[in-house]
């Protein structure tokens, strides 16, 4: 009996012993996201892109640092896209998990939340998703984005339509800092808006047809929606269904696979909208990409997973670069000097932190696929988008 | 004028949905005197059931309504029996209740079916009628109809039938009504459950056309209780008058303001006519009250 106690307790201290050893061998990356809550559908794309990478990084044996390789494992926090949740988060990562390098969030709130207190702890922090311009404009040296900013997708996108000609172009748009801020972006780059009609909706609103009656009555070629998915296509459908004869303008959430089961080819047939990431391009990045992509999750990807994937390699390569898995400073200093060519394009940040990478505008065929139309480098025929 | 003539069609539409959920909380308050603010999560009940049945039992849409308002009804029953009836007596009690139902229903729905909005197709929203330069779903025509019919056949029950003159005499005083041998109790309960009914009824015509989602039923209580104030509290008639006039002056407003104004100019109506006058527009001044 005492001798069979004696043997466990030898044994419980081999596996601790053993759990520290294996412990210090792996570097723990924090991530932020939304699990649960109104962010949790684009939610699942973020994680996607974070898992597939750390995937890929530990089926070669993870991160090679100073001459040893430490596999990756991803410590989640679900901030449901509350800014007070992802405060806390954000603390707990920096004080008791103790992580090198922080990534992801959806919500640019969130983000904003988030950004300090990374800053404090000299964690750095690198955005995936979020579009607020503004976070990367507070000159807080330990913010890093991947993706486009709305500055850089409006531009983009403004660019396009003013070789369009439509004029007016009126707006149905979120009654909040995202809707507002688009369309008085767009209306500064685009003086076809100018005059267009704006209506504003609040979060929760189902019935377009005031705006709509507005829009007729108003002779407006082309109608820009800001909003997700949800709105989104009940807009299109209302649209359509009143017979109104105009050109449809959308966001990122409009261009996908998962937006066309929510309506028909027969509605989305010619709108445009702006693009971070056409899974079908024929880019051969981006074609790698989509493959592993739909080969482990079975479904099309998503411009949210190529962005987070993104972000996870190139926090891998900051580290490989500065040589450590714990300081966040040399890291940061690495970031800022790293050019990786990533599934979006080439990532190099600028002063402020923010990367530039490609975007498009990809328009909607009347067979139920896509084409890149702007830029005109990587412009394609239906299926390409 | 098209513009003028969608808005009016439009607001007749949305105006029915909270004539629906006016009327119950009309029937409940005029029998029970309490102001049942769970109305609205029932709505949302109602187009979930209806979402429910469509897609998992029955695909036959007016089958999967009428099962809905039936399902309602039962709850409705059931709500008065387990929450309302206990609590007889005390009107605090049972507007705290209808607060905590919000809740407890709420959440119910957001556990069964998740969060997010569920998408409810249905063939009446994507059949469109032609009306001059417009175009509307025959759903968008049907909830006026509909709610036109249930009005009447509501008006015609209160009014004719044995039961409906039980009801309007239990509105009119409890006392007297237990006095000439009216089975008050009776009264209540089905009061009850035919006021869900109609809830569910807004619930599972309003959903097909937009979405159904955990919140559905928010905009429209808030609506039908303006609707009840601007008719007349307990008052019928008013009630659908309410609940149409809000329908289309929010609508029609939104032609000379900013959409984001809609909803208040629903209520700048409301306290305007109620300034004008208190008792509502169909509103008896009672003894007492001034």
């Amino acid at each position: 009996m005492k001798k069979s106690i004696a043997a466990s307790a030898l044994g419980a201290l081999a596996l601790v012993c053993a759990g520290t050893a294996w412990a210090q061998n792996k570097v723990t990356l924090g991530i932020v996201t939304s699990l649960s809550g109104q962010m949790a559908a684009p939610g699942v794309f973020q994680m996607n892109g974070f898992r597939l990478a750390e995937e890929e990084l530990n089926s070669g044996g993870g991160i090679s640092v100073g001459g040893r390789k430490y596999p990756v494992e991803l410590k989640v926090y679900d901030t449901r896209a509350n800014p007070s949740e992802g405060a806390s988060a954000m603390q707990r990562l920096a004080t008791v998990d103790k992580v090198p390098i922080v990534l992801g969030e959806l919500s640019s709130g969130v983000a904003a939340a988030i950004a300090p207190i990374a800053q404090d702890y000299s964690v750095p922090f690198i955005l995936t998703v979020p579009t607020g311009p503004n976070l990367t404009e507070e000159n807080n040296p330990y913010v890093f984005r991947v993706n486009a900013n709305n500055l850089q997708l409006n531009r983009a996108l403004s660019d396009f339509l003013a070789k369009q000609g439509w004029s007016p172009i009126a707006f149905i748009a979120w009654n909040n800092d995202a809707g507002r801020g688009g369309v008085n972006g767009m209306r500064e780059l685009l003086p076809a808006a100018k005059n267009g009609y704006v209506g504003y909706f609040n979060v929760g609103e189902v019935d377009f047809s005031s705006h709509i009656s507005n829009i007729r009555n108003s002779k407006t070629q082309a109608v820009m929606l800001f909003m997700d998915e949800e709105p989104g296509s009940l807009a299109i459908k209302q649209i359509r269904d009143a017979g109104l004869k105009v050109h449809l303008i959308g966001t990122l959430a409009m261009g996908s696979d998962r937006f066309l089961k929510r309506l028909d080819a027969q509605k989305l047939d010619g709108m445009v909208q702006y693009n971070a990431f056409p899974p079908n391009a024929s880019a051969p990045r981006i074609k790698a990409f989509s493959q592993r992509y739909k080969a482990k999750f079975g479904e099309e990807a998503h411009g949210f997973a190529a962005q987070s994937y993104d972000g996870l390699m190139v926090a891998a390569e900051a580290m490989q670069k500065a040589g450590t898995v714990t300081d966040g400073k040399a890291i940061r200093e690495a970031l800022t000097k790293i050019e990786h060519q990533g599934v979006i394009g080439t990532i190099k940040f600028d002063r402020k932190g923010q990367a530039h990478p490609a975007v498009y505008v990809t328009q909607w065929c009347s067979n139920g696929t896509r084409r890149i139309i702007y830029p005109e480098s990587a412009k394609g025929a239906c299926g390409t988008g | 004028m098209d513009a003028l003539l969608e808005q009016i069609i439009n607001g007749l539409m949305m105006g029915s949905i909270y004539v629906l959920v006016a009327l119950g909380m009309v029937l409940i308050y005029g029998v029970m005197q309490v102001v049942n603010f769970a109305h609205g999560v029932l709505f949302t009940v109602g187009g979930y059931l209806a979402y429910f049945f469509y897609t998992r039992l029955f695909p036959s849409y007016p089958l999967a309504v009428l099962l809905s308002m039936g399902s309602l009804g039962i709850i409705g029953f059931a709500l008065e029996r387990g929450v309302f009836r206990p609590l007889a007596g005390n009107l605090r009690n049972q507007v705290i209740a209808s607060l905590g139902l919000i809740l407890a229903i709420e959440n119910l729905v957001v556990a069964i079916w998740g969060p997010n909005a569920l998408q409810f197709r249905v063939s009446a929203t994507d059949v469109l009628v032609p009306v001059g330069e417009l175009r509307f779903s025959v759903q968008h025509l049907a909830i006026i109809g509909i709610t036109l019919a249930m009005v009447a056949a509501l008006g015609v029950f209160l009014k004719y039938t044995r039961f409906g003159t039980a009801i309007r005499a239990t509105s009119q005083s409890r006392e007297a009504a237990m006095v000439v041998g009216i089975p008050v109790e009776r009264v209540h309960w089905s009061s009850f459950a035919i006021g869900t009914a109609l809830a569910a009824l807004g619930g599972a015509l309003i959903g097909p056309l937009f979405l159904v989602f955990p919140q559905m039923g928010d905009a429209p209580l808030v609506k039908g209780l303006a609707a009840i104030l601007l008719g007349g509290m307990g008052s019928v008639p008013g009630a659908v008058a309410g609940g149409m006039i809000l329908g289309v002056v929010e609508s029609v407003s939104t032609l000379f303001l900013p959409t984001d104004y809609r909803d208040s100019i629903a209520f700048v109506v409301m306290v305007a006519i109620l300034l004008v006058r208190p008792q509502g527009l169909f509103g008896r001044r009672m003894r007492g009250e001034d």
